[in-house]
């Protein structure tokens, strides 16, 4: 039986491409275009553009952006269903398209919702059903189904009908389906998608066992939090294009840049001084509320003082969160994001 | 280590045995389905009796009783793109296995189903219309039901695979592949009643030989008119599945890659 | 009746490019001509217009009892069961404009048939009693309608009754001589199949289509009128209990 944890991953070998470069995913100038059937006209809609990004061995990485902003589709270009127009694709090494089965074999796949499992079947049989997909044998395979099955939580219900199960349950399963191939690489596409928030909270701490375990990650997600809670770094992707790659402690750091002042009873007078303030990015101002964004410390150090000055005493501060710098970097737009 | 063909194939049969248990129990197989495919070779029988034909009833009772088992064979075409409503169908490609054995697995219930339901017709319905076996006999129309069950199920996988990727045409192609084997392959008129090039492509399809071979042994002529057709029969099945493959890897997963019509979630 | 009119038109429309209609005009032809081999392959040219009524009645059954299996909860998936209760609207008439709707669109299945024993062995069947066909036609497609409307409502009533749902097509045919007249059956099966519309159309329709005069057209139509008509009343009533249930349990099933 294979034994989980990191001591495998230590006698994994170099990539085929000499080593030189040792990241799990590699992605250069990653194109893709759809022909628009919809339209009449041969138009052509841009899914991805220009993405370069590389994930190393170990990583957990967040994909962030709102719908539609193209994660999925490089979810399905680096699980070798969906072939890049332009630039290419490494998944340890190999090309996804060129050694797409040898890339199958070291990836494994969960995306979220309710789809993707057999409901007819139970969860034990599922298990075994994807696991000999992915080349188990007998007793490899029980064991293996047996002890995801422990991991995720669904021991004790390994019997019963995958129709049966709560939308959570469903999940659960479909993470220990992604993983029964014991995949290097794990990419989970909106994986808690529909999930309760209890059923989100266990979501991170497996992803942070994945981690543990050396596997590399890559999960997309429009949620700020979760890739807060779980990420290594966090790549944001906004229209078929990659904006920036950060770790998630840098961007934090680049949210602590930024900070916000907001005061009461100010006049336009006084908002024009703010706005003339070294270090001020933004002011607005709307009927007597006054909201300043800073960059850097000192600023808002000044903003202050000028505002104690003229005797504006309901003031307050505050950093921006990850939301909101994902906000001013993909535009105020709104709905789309949540 | 690839998966091997035979190992996706008995894996895929956790899903035949799971569909056919949520399709049908022990009684409404028997009462529903068993009892609608005996009126259908009722109803063609019946109209044998109107002709005042000599040989026409039992021409008839025995070519649609085989007959049975195509149509539900030909349900692999449903459960075969039922992959695709579940959401699986993306799942498989990005797996090092090859789906296509996966399906050859997955709806192997209805073969089986067939076997039964025209071994029921052959046996229970054909002796009420002269078509009778000796004891001797029982294996070898065993064996040559079987052999047309699985024979029809390969034409099936190819057609399955054919309209995958629109499903909502699987419905209407089984049943026209159906009802154009009932036609043309010998179940009510023999082959030669139908123009020269009916007759030449029905040769293709595996029904036409074990059809053949069925009458022979039924006619008790020699053993070569029974043994001939089942060569062609064996063949013909193994090109329906060797088409399927082929279609499914180069055909369908590779320009769906190509054009980005696998989904994975929505 | 402009509920009635805009249910039919409604699912007129949704039929036209439904899979089910197609798949009824794809088979409908080779029916035929499985039917037409058999007949000229014993040289019994007299039965072209068996050939030609069977698959207009399996095909027509064959819509009816498909939209009636789907109906109920496909009205209410999008909302429309609770919108028409809400109204002074019957049910019942929807349910049956739409069943109607495929019924009548089913006719066309005939002038397939037709077609095929013309074009395809040069049989061009004369129809002598083109009013006794036509008035019979319609009569057909209504009964049709009112009965599936049985259909309609027991599914939802009782789910179990899926599994008898097979035995409503061949089964059905057989005792109904919708392909061998019921004067053909053995006698005690015969006042199971006169119970039910579909062996009085099909004996009209061969009638219709033989140089012999009709006898007693319109008391044989009338009959098929109430038949049809029957099966509606049932229909209602059985609707009247889905309603009930869906106001009382606020869902259609059981658990």
């Amino acid at each position: 039986m294979e034994k989980y944890g990191p001591t495998r991953r230590g006698a994994t070998k170099r990539p085929a491409d000499g080593g030189a470069r040792a990241d799990a995913i590699v992605v250069e100038d990653l194109g893709r275009t759809f022909v628009d059937r919809r339209g009449r006209g041969a138009g052509e809609v841009t899914a991805l553009s220009g993405i370069s990004l590389r994930v190393a061995p170990g990583e957990v990485h967040g994909l962030l952006g709102p719908n539609g902003a193209g994660k999925t589709t490089l979810c399905k270009i680096l699980t070798t269903t969906l072939e890049p127009t332009t630039g290419s694709a490494r998944v340890l090494g190999l090309d996804v398209t060129r050694q797409s089965r040898a890339v199958r074999r070291s990836i494994g796949l969960v995306f979220g919702g309710d789809r993707g499992l057999y409901g007819r079947l139970s969860a034990r049989e599922n298990l075994w059903f994807w696991g000999a997909m992915y080349g188990l044998r007998r007793s490899e395979l029980r064991a293996r189904a047996e002890l995801l099955l422990e991991r995720v939580g669904l021991a004790d219900r390994a019997d019963a009908r995958v129709d049966t199960f709560s939308r959570g349950m469903k999940q659960r399963l479909h993470l220990a389906r992604g993983l029964v191939g014991d995949p290097r690489v794990v990419i989970l596409d909106e994986p808690t998608m529909g999930m309760d928030p209890v059923a989100a909270l266990d979501f991170r701490a497996l992803v942070a066992e994945l981690r543990e375990e050396g596997r590399t990650v890559l999960l997309t997600t429009h949620d700020m939090a979760e890739a807060a809670a779980v990420c290594d770094r966090v790549s944001l992707i906004d229209r078929g294009r990659l904006l920036m790659t950060e770790d998630t402690d840098a961007v934090g750091r680049l949210l602590s840049r930024y900070e916000r002042v907001v005061a009461h009873g100010v006049s336009a007078g006084l908002a024009d001084r703010v706005g003339a303030l070294a270090g001020v990015v933004a002011v607005r101002h709307e009927a007597d509320r006054l909201e300043a964004e800073t960059e850097l410390p000192s600023a808002t150090a000044s903003v202050l003082a000028v505002l104690a000055g003229e005797g504006v005493h309901r003031v307050s501060t505050a950093r921006p969160d990850l939301a909101e710098v994902y906000l001013h970097l993909v535009g105020r737009r709104g709905m789309a994001v949540t | 280590m690839y998966p091997s063909p035979f190992h996706l194939v008995r894996y895929g049969v956790l899903n035949a045995v799971a569909d056919f248990k949520a399709t049908y129990t022990w009684r409404s197989w028997s009462f529903g389905w068993l009892g609608r495919m005996l009126a259908q070779v009722l109803f063609f029988t019946g109209l044998g009796g109107m002709l005042d034909h000599p040989g026409a009833v039992r021409y008839l009772a025995l070519g649609n009783a085989l007959m049975t088992c195509v149509v539900d064979t030909m349900a692999v075409v449903a459960t075969t793109s039922g992959e695709r409503r579940a959401g699986t169908l993306s799942l498989l490609v990005a797996s090092p296995a090859d789906p296509m054995w996966v399906f050859a697995g997955r709806s192997l219930h209805w073969p089986v189903s067939g076997f039964a339901t025209a071994s029921v017709a052959l046996f229970g319905l054909g002796p009420f219309f002269g078509v009778t076996w000796a004891a001797a006999q029982v294996p070898l129309v065993l064996l040559l039901i079987a052999l047309t069950a699985l024979g029809t199920y390969c034409v099936g996988l190819f057609l399955a695979v054919l309209v995958i990727n629109v499903p909502r045409l699987r419905n209407v192609v089984s049943n026209c592949a159906y009802l154009a084997m009932m036609g043309f392959c010998g179940v009510q008129v023999p082959v030669d009643f139908w123009p020269r090039a009916v007759g030449a492509v029905v040769q293709a399809v595996p029904l036409t030989h074990t059809l053949r071979a069925l009458r022979a042994v039924s006619d008790n002529r020699p053993a070569a008119e029974v043994f001939g057709p089942v060569v062609p029969a064996v063949l013909t099945a193994g090109c329906w599945l060797l088409a399927a493959v082929v279609i499914f890897r180069w055909l369908v997963a590779v320009p769906a890659r190509g054009a980005g019509t696998l989904d994975l979630s929505y | 009746m402009s509920l009635f009119m805009a249910a039919l038109r409604f699912q007129l429309r949704l039929a036209a490019h439904s899979p089910g209609t197609l798949q009824v005009w794809a088979t409908a032809p080779l029916f035929t001509a499985v039917f037409l081999s058999i007949a000229e392959h014993a040289d019994r040219t007299d039965l072209t217009s068996f050939a030609v009524v069977a698959p207009t009645l399996m095909g027509q059954w064959a819509l009816a009892l498909g939209i009636a299996g789907e109906l109920i909860a496909e009205e209410r998936s999008q909302g429309t069961l609770e919108a028409v209760i809400a109204t002074p609207g019957r049910l019942s008439v929807i349910v049956v404009g739409r069943i109607l709707a495929v019924s009548l669109l089913g006719v066309t299945t005939m002038a397939e048939a037709w077609l095929v024993a013309g074009v395809g062995f040069g049989r061009w069947i004369a129809v002598p009693h083109p009013v006794v066909l036509a008035a019979a036609l319609l009569a057909n497609a209504a009964a049709m309608a009112g009965t599936a409307s049985i259909m309609a409502s027991l599914f939802v009533l009782m789910p179990s009754a899926r599994i008898v749902q097979n035995t409503l097509t061949y089964p059905l045919y057989l005792l109904c001589g919708v392909l061998v007249p019921l004067s053909q059956l053995p006698a005690w099966v015969r006042p199971l199949g006169r119970v039910v519309f579909l062996s009085w159309s099909a004996d009209l329709f061969r009638a219709a289509l033989d140089e012999a005069a009709v006898s007693r057209p319109a008391g044989r139509i009338a009959v098929v009128a109430l038949l049809g008509l029957s099966g509606y009343l049932i229909g209602a009533l059985l609707l009247a209990r889905v309603l009930r249930r869906v106001r009382r349990l606020g869902t259609l099933t059981h658990t």
